[in-house]
């Protein structure tokens, strides 16, 4: 039932100093349930980008096994929790951990690999967004209705938090997510996608933006739709709103 | 295989802004050398160079607060986009109360950062810049040991910058964390491209990174 599409484009900053994207993404469809992750890595530590790696894979993974095995956690409940809440919690975690093994191997410290972190867990009962620091997580409905998971900065805008941060757990994020419908669309940004697919209020995606974007996809093949993501966050408009490095995820229901 | 999606709008949604107010010294000893002329022309270059790129243009918020005549310190105009800046034009004469301008400019920062987390707009660090040619003529230790707090406190970036040999270096340098710097040879336009630069680089600092601005060796004398 689902069709996600997914491009990063280096950003101009990183590309001019022969830097890799520090962005990754990934996603897992089990069933009904789509596991979806984005981590941008801080372009300030060495392993930034292996960090960013690392997470979505892992963390994606370790999701997708125990949705896999009861699909019904997925569902919200009637106060407005989701059951996930506390089985994210523990796959950040048990990630986490994971991560802070391979950075002392290689004797470094878990910071080295500092990335932000924006996901979801999404089925046709409900589902739950999670985010530790900036990009975006949005879902719009078919009627145009949106559950956002902002970003969290620090008193100024170049200032955010990370998924290896030691108090993690207090900014770690979670939105609960309301049944998806037919039309409706998910999406994860990283930082840089954000200022040209968020609209000026903060309240859901841009709809000149977004809007041209979900029409082509619903006819493209998963190919084609990614390539012409990526054109379009390597346009030359789109570098000059945002040096960043950009990825954009969605995922629609069809 | 058609990869270009038709018909998208990309349009800067974000206005991240990055404020720098300017607290110029305007006092009588500024006539000397025609450095009220240098300082003039100075903030035309930098207009000129903040609205030369696109993203500083944008992004760059600037405040200019003048201090002279008879202990006045004045706000000059409101705070403008970096692509509307026209820059005051400076008059010399009077007093040098950088006490009471400092405490201006600490003030106009706090209000101004309110106003834009009111409106739901982010915002980089700010930087205040002090150029004086000489002496403080008021009560300025309270204020400086506040610039200081305010620094540790990373609410603002403090640059302090002496003009020439009758600046006191030691008591502009009691402003800032980082002390003051000399202004090499009156080398105003290459002290304002500078500043410009670093709005330019701040301007496009990504999330979680810090900014490293360029060297200021071509307007500040190192060694004094």
């Amino acid at each position: 039932m689902w069709r996600v599409f997914c491009a990063s484009a280096t950003g101009q900053r990183n590309f001019e100093h022969g830097v890799a994207g520090q962005d990754a993404s990934h996603y897992i469809v089990t069933g009904d349930v789509l596991v979806a992750i984005v981590c941008d890595g801080a372009g300030s530590v060495p392993e930034g980008r292996t960090g960013a790696e690392f997470m979505v894979r892992a963390l994606a993974e370790n999701l997708a096994h125990t949705v896999h095995a009861d699909p019904s956690l997925c569902e919200v409940q009637a106060e407005g929790r989701a059951r996930l809440e506390p089985i994210i919690r523990g796959a950040v975690d048990a990630v986490r951990t994971r991560l802070a093994d391979i950075a002392a191997s290689r004797e470094l410290a878990p910071h080295d690999f500092s990335c932000t972190l924006v996901g979801c867990v999404a089925s046709p009962g409900g589902g739950c967004f999670f985010q530790i620091g900036d990009g975006f997580a949005i879902q719009q409905a078919a009627n145009g209705d949106c559950a956002l998971s902002h970003p969290e900065n620090g008193e100024y805008a170049d200032e955010t938090y990370f998924v290896t941060d030691e108090n993690w757990s207090e900014h770690l994020r979670l939105t609960p997510l309301p049944a998806p419908e037919r039309g409706c669309v998910i999406g994860l940004l990283s930082d840089g996608t954000a200022p040209f697919a968020v609209n000026r209020a903060r309240s859901g995606f841009f709809r000149p933006f977004i809007d041209p974007i979900a029409a082509f996809l619903r006819e493209a093949t998963e190919t084609n739709g990614n390539a012409a993501l990526r054109n379009l966050l390597e346009s030359p408009r789109a570098c000059e709103i945002s040096p960043d490095d950009k990825t954009l995820l969605l995922a629609m229901i069809l | 295989m058609n990869t270009v999606i038709p018909d998208v709008a990309l349009i800067d949604n974000s206005d991240e802004r990055a404020p720098l107010v300017l607290v110029l010294d305007c006092s009588g000893s500024m006539q000397e050398q025609n450095k009220i002329q240098l300082l003039n022309e100075g903030l035309k270059t930098l207009a000129a160079d903040l609205k030369a790129d696109p993203i500083a243009a944008r992004c760059g918020r600037v405040l200019v607060i003048s201090l002279g005549g008879d202990s006045n310190v004045e706000i000059m105009g409101d705070w403008t986009d970096a692509m509307d800046f026209t820059p005051p034009e400076l008059l010399a004469g009077g007093l040098t109360p950088l006490g009471a301008a400092m405490r201006c400019a600490l003030d106009e920062v706090e209000s101004q950062k309110n106003q834009m987390r009111a409106s739901g707009v982010s915002y980089k660090r700010p930087i205040i810049m002090l150029l004086s040619d000489g002496e403080s003529t008021d009560d300025w230790r309270q204020v400086a040991a506040e610039c200081k707090s305010a620094e540790s406190a990373h609410k603002v970036n403090i640059m302090a910058i002496g003009i020439g040999d009758q600046a006191n270096k030691d008591a502009l340098g009691q402003f800032s964390n980082k002390g003051a710097l000399s202004l090499s040879g009156l080398k105003f336009k290459e002290l304002f491209i500078w500043l410009s630069r670093s709005i330019r680089a701040v301007s496009r600092a990504p999330a979680g990174g810090t900014v490293q601005l360029n060297p200021v060796d071509s307007w500040a004398q190192l060694s004094t």
